[in-house]
């Protein structure tokens, strides 16, 4: 009995939705990372339409962070303190024509050197539910509960990380993740949840492929 | 006893249903970071009005709760802080304080002309956003108007928790450090307030038209309060 008990925790862990992910990257210049260099992870502004998620750029922060390859990441509230106003939604620099500018206004060149930033990642895109499907209904009474029915839904994450290189003020290039997960949950009494964790996928993707293209 | 029990659970009881109905969010004392910029060779004094250091917000959101936003005073504390950080030399006037008795080159008085927000409900999306519409009044040193600006500025966070209230405060920040974005970079080329060091204005030489791009003239503010500060002060003057 208990080791049955178990099998049905594990079986119940072990399942999940489906996920499909694509990752890519397109190159525009040479990359690399020196001693004591950073990266700065920023969400492309909401005045452009972009609807980042905020754990979303906490989970490429860590990601890129953490391991034995992990690299340098200067937390973004720092940067943009660091650099007020000039990395608020409103006055960040759209494209890499406004860095050369912008590294002339009094003490900024100073402060990304100060951090050693050396590449700012945009991020843009979000998590969004695509499709769902079928019906659940659970009931109580005085005997006990329980659900019947079976529902489902699809999350799509499309994700695109702009890199600009601040030692030649250029755009390095672009990697992008596009992640589909469809999670399912059969209730008979007990509901089983088999969640498809797709925007998790596609954080650790993109973050592993940043990775890559920043250190080559 | 039965009866004060039963009196007791149910105001618990009305109690926990009218908090369900409302919502109120207390800003804490936001900060502003050092802006990078040069500071302004101009002596300022910043005139901080009563209704802008104690401002409220109550908007009910049709058939949903009541929102109480509660600036308190970190509207005050943030502009104080900006404005030191902007200019030579700042003295802030209370709202009883007579400008006369102070040495400036100009007076800022900053105010909130209006204060909105939305709610993922109304919004049908993740995030709260607010906007706040302030005013900027600019006066040369014997109380001439120089210029009346109209600062737009607008913050947005996606919702967190259960509440709300922690992702509306954040809004509401963003919208403050948009607006102090603003004025770092248009108050000077907006206002001309660097003219304002070289003494005040000359009243028949001033320019209806001196707003620019990106700014508001308010017309129903006079181009011209000439012993304003003898009649009680700017802000009644400005009302």
């Amino acid at each position: 009995m208990r080791h049955s008990s178990i099998l049905v925790v594990l079986l119940g862990l072990s399942l999940s939705g489906c996920v499909t992910s694509r990752v890519e990257d397109a190159r525009e210049n040479v990359t690399g990372l020196n001693d004591g260099e950073s990266v700065v992870i920023m969400a492309k502004s909401y005045h452009q339409g972009n609807e980042t998620e905020s754990d979303y750029l906490s989970c490429i922060e860590k990601a890129l962070g953490s391991g034995a390859k992990g690299i340098r990441v200067v937390p973004r509230q720092k940067f943009v303190d660091q650099l007020f106003p000039w990395f608020e939604p409103r006055t960040a620099p759209a494209d890499t024509k406004g860095l050369p500018g912008l590294m002339t206004r009094p003490g900024v060149a100073d402060a990304v050197k100060d951090m050693g930033v050396r590449y700012i990642v945009w991020l843009d895109g979000d998590t969004e539910r695509v499709a769902e499907g079928g019906s659940l209904s659970c009931a109580a009474g005085p005997g006990g509960g329980g659900c019947f029915g079976f529902a489902w839904w699809q999350n799509d994450a499309d994700y695109e990380a702009a890199v600009w290189d601040l030692d030649g003020n250029e755009s390095a290039g672009t990697v992008s993740a596009d992640v589909s997960g469809t999670s399912f949950l059969p209730a008979l009494v007990i509901p089983i949840p088999l969640i498809a964790r797709t925007q998790t996928r596609a954080c650790k993707g993109l973050a592993q492929q940043l990775r890559a293209f920043i250190v080559q | 006893m039965i009866d004060k029990l039963r009196f007791v659970s149910l105001a618990g009881c009305a109690a926990i249903l009218m908090a369900g109905c409302g919502s109120t969010v207390i800003m804490e004392m936001p900060t502003i970071p050092e802006p990078r910029m040069q500071k302004i060779p101009v002596d300022v004094a910043v005139r901080i009005p009563a209704e802008f250091q104690n401002f409220v917000h109550v908007e009910e959101v049709l058939g949903k709760d009541t929102w109480t936003i509660d600036l308190g005073r970190s509207n005050a504390v943030f502009f104080t802080d900006l404005f030191s950080h902007m200019f030579e030399a700042v003295v802030i006037l209370g709202p009883d304080d007579d400008p006369r008795d102070y040495q400036f080159d100009a007076l800022i008085e900053p105010q909130i002309d209006g204060f909105e927000f939305s709610t993922p409900s109304q919004s049908q999306s993740e995030a709260f956003a607010v906007w706040i519409r302030y005013r900027m009044s600019v006066f040369d040193s014997v109380g001439n108007r120089a210029s009346s600006w109209t600062v737009n500025a607008y913050g947005k966070s996606q919702k967190e928790g259960l509440g709300g209230g922690d992702s509306l405060k954040r809004a509401a920040v963003l919208a403050m450090r948009d607006a102090a974005a603003l004025i770092i970079m248009q108050m000077e080329r907006v206002t001309n307030i660097r003219d304002l060091a070289n003494g005040p204005l000359d009243p028949a030489s001033q320019d209806p038209t001196l707003m620019q791009a990106g700014a508001e003239q308010d017309d129903e503010q006079p181009a011209s309060v000439i012993g304003i500060f003898a009649i009680g002060g700017i802000d009644d003057a400005a009302q």
